[in-house]
């Protein structure tokens, strides 16, 4: 698989995990734009599913996020999930 | 204190007023509840198939029992007609025998798949046993003082014995009350365990011994309030624990919440008054350790609409009078009454408004 496949998996990958684990209502994966901002007035989400997403990446990732100025700029799309997620996982 | 509002929520549908369909049109067969290596009967609640999902929409964190509490508790309150600054006031108090048990045991499972450092922070506050009456306080704007009752059998009569005394002193006008159970995989697992399942899906409260139970879960929820309003379901007249025989036996109709959760429940017979007709309806909704909730709804409602509902399933192998056909009625007095496995008994007294 290429880089580019790769991403776009993790993409969708990330997507659907967040609609499934966070209960989103009425948002179907394929509706959340690439770049589109996850948290305020973009999808909406808050701080308690900023939690909830740290917990999910190290479930399904196995990557930790200590450091949450640096997660402020990781959790600001997909786009940044999903780069982040792709430089960082474990090789498989 | 007078029963102003009720709200419920059950395999049978949404609101008192499909509560009350459910108990003209009699029994319905329940759904299968897969658990393990087996499937059993069991009355489940469809919230997915809920058309108005509106209270539903600020609960997107919630869990099952949560959200099954916080409808049912908006349907009382809606129901009470209860207008903005009162509804704020009011007090809650849920009463479960269970609680989030369901919510629990995902969370203890996502330690032994995941460890303790990646469980859902989410999964854990719904598993505290606040949550549901935190969710109904939240979503309903209230501010007033907010209580979980747990008590295997008699939970729902304890809860009303406390807002009885809220209202006695006091310190609210009005008082949201109700019960909510769930039902599962792991209620499912534990009910084929340790209980005898009722194969053809009817829970048949005369029978007694052997009884047999369909598991069962939702909410029944009760606006009660200390205020004189022309519009009450009834009035709660009293609560009697145990061996209080004291006074009069009053009763016009005994509703008994035999539903096979103790294999034999032959205790009621004995709580039976001659030319006092019997009805149960726990095989409308299923077997509940709350099921007097909806027992009480039941009483409030007949005794408000002034009609006798027939017993869903009238299987009466000791011919006792029973309610077998729904009829008007002049009712000034019901019984709804609950047993324990230790026949410990527990008695709400409803009265015409």
């Amino acid at each position: 698989m290429s880089k580019v496949e790769e991403l776009a998996q993790i993409k969708k990958d990330l997507k659907e995990m967040l609609v499934r684990d966070l209960s989103l209502e009425d948002v179907r994966p394929e509706e959340i734009k690439d770049d589109e901002v996850l948290f305020g007035e973009g999808l909406g989400l808050d701080s308690l599913d900023a939690v909830e997403i740290v917990v999910l990446l190290q479930r399904n990732f196995g990557l930790e996020v200590k450091n949450m100025d640096q997660g402020k700029e990781i959790f600001r799309s997909i786009d940044t999930l999903a780069n982040f997620v792709l430089e960082n996982k474990k090789p498989s | 204190m007078k029963i102003i509002g009720i709200g419920t929520l059950f395999s049978g549908g949404r609101g008192i007023d499909a509560f009350q369909q459910a108990l003209a049109k009699g029994w319905q067969a329940p759904s299968p509840l897969a658990c393990r290596d087996r499937t059993l009967p069991a009355y489940q609640v469809d919230l997915d198939g809920m058309a108005d999902r509106t209270v539903l929409k600020k609960l997107r964190r919630a869990d099952k029992l949560s959200k099954i509490a916080v409808v049912a508790a908006s349907d009382a309150v809606a129901d009470s007609g209860l207008g903005a600054a009162e509804q704020q006031k009011m007090g809650v108090i849920v009463a479960t025998a269970f609680g989030a048990h369901a919510t629990t045991f995902a969370f203890l499972d996502g330690i032994l798949e995941y460890g303790d450092a990646a469980v859902s922070p989410t999964i854990f506050s719904n598993s505290v046993h606040n949550a549901a009456a935190s969710y109904i306080s939240s979503a309903l704007a209230i501010q007033g003082p907010t209580l979980t009752v747990t008590q295997f059998f008699f939970s729902f009569q304890a809860a009303l014995q406390l807002a009885d005394a809220w209202l006695r002193e006091g310190r609210v006008e009005d008082v949201l009350v109700g019960a909510v159970d769930q039902v599962g995989e792991v209620m499912g697992y534990i009910a084929a365990s340790r209980l005898a399942i009722a194969r053809d899906g009817r829970i048949k409260p005369f029978v007694f011994s052997p009884a047999e139970a369909v598991p069962g879960e939702g909410a029944a929820f009760f606006v009660m309030s200390s205020r004189d309003r022309g519009s009450a379901y009834c009035t709660v007249d009293g609560l009697r624990f145990h061996d209080d025989l004291s006074g009069p036996v009053r009763s016009d109709l005994d509703i008994l919440d035999a539903d096979g959760l103790s294999i034999d429940e032959s205790s009621y017979i004995s709580s039976l008054v001659p030319g006092v007709p019997a009805a149960a309806y726990a095989p409308l909704y299923g077997s509940m350790m709350i099921g007097s909730a909806f027992s009480c709804a039941a009483g409030a409602l007949m005794l408000k609409e002034q009609r006798c509902f027939a017993s869903p399933v009238p299987d009466n192998p000791r011919g006792l009078a029973i309610v077998r056909e729904p009829a008007d009625s002049s009712i000034e007095f019901i019984r709804c009454i609950r047993y324990n496995c230790s026949t410990d008994r527990a008695v709400i007294e409803l009265k015409k408004a």
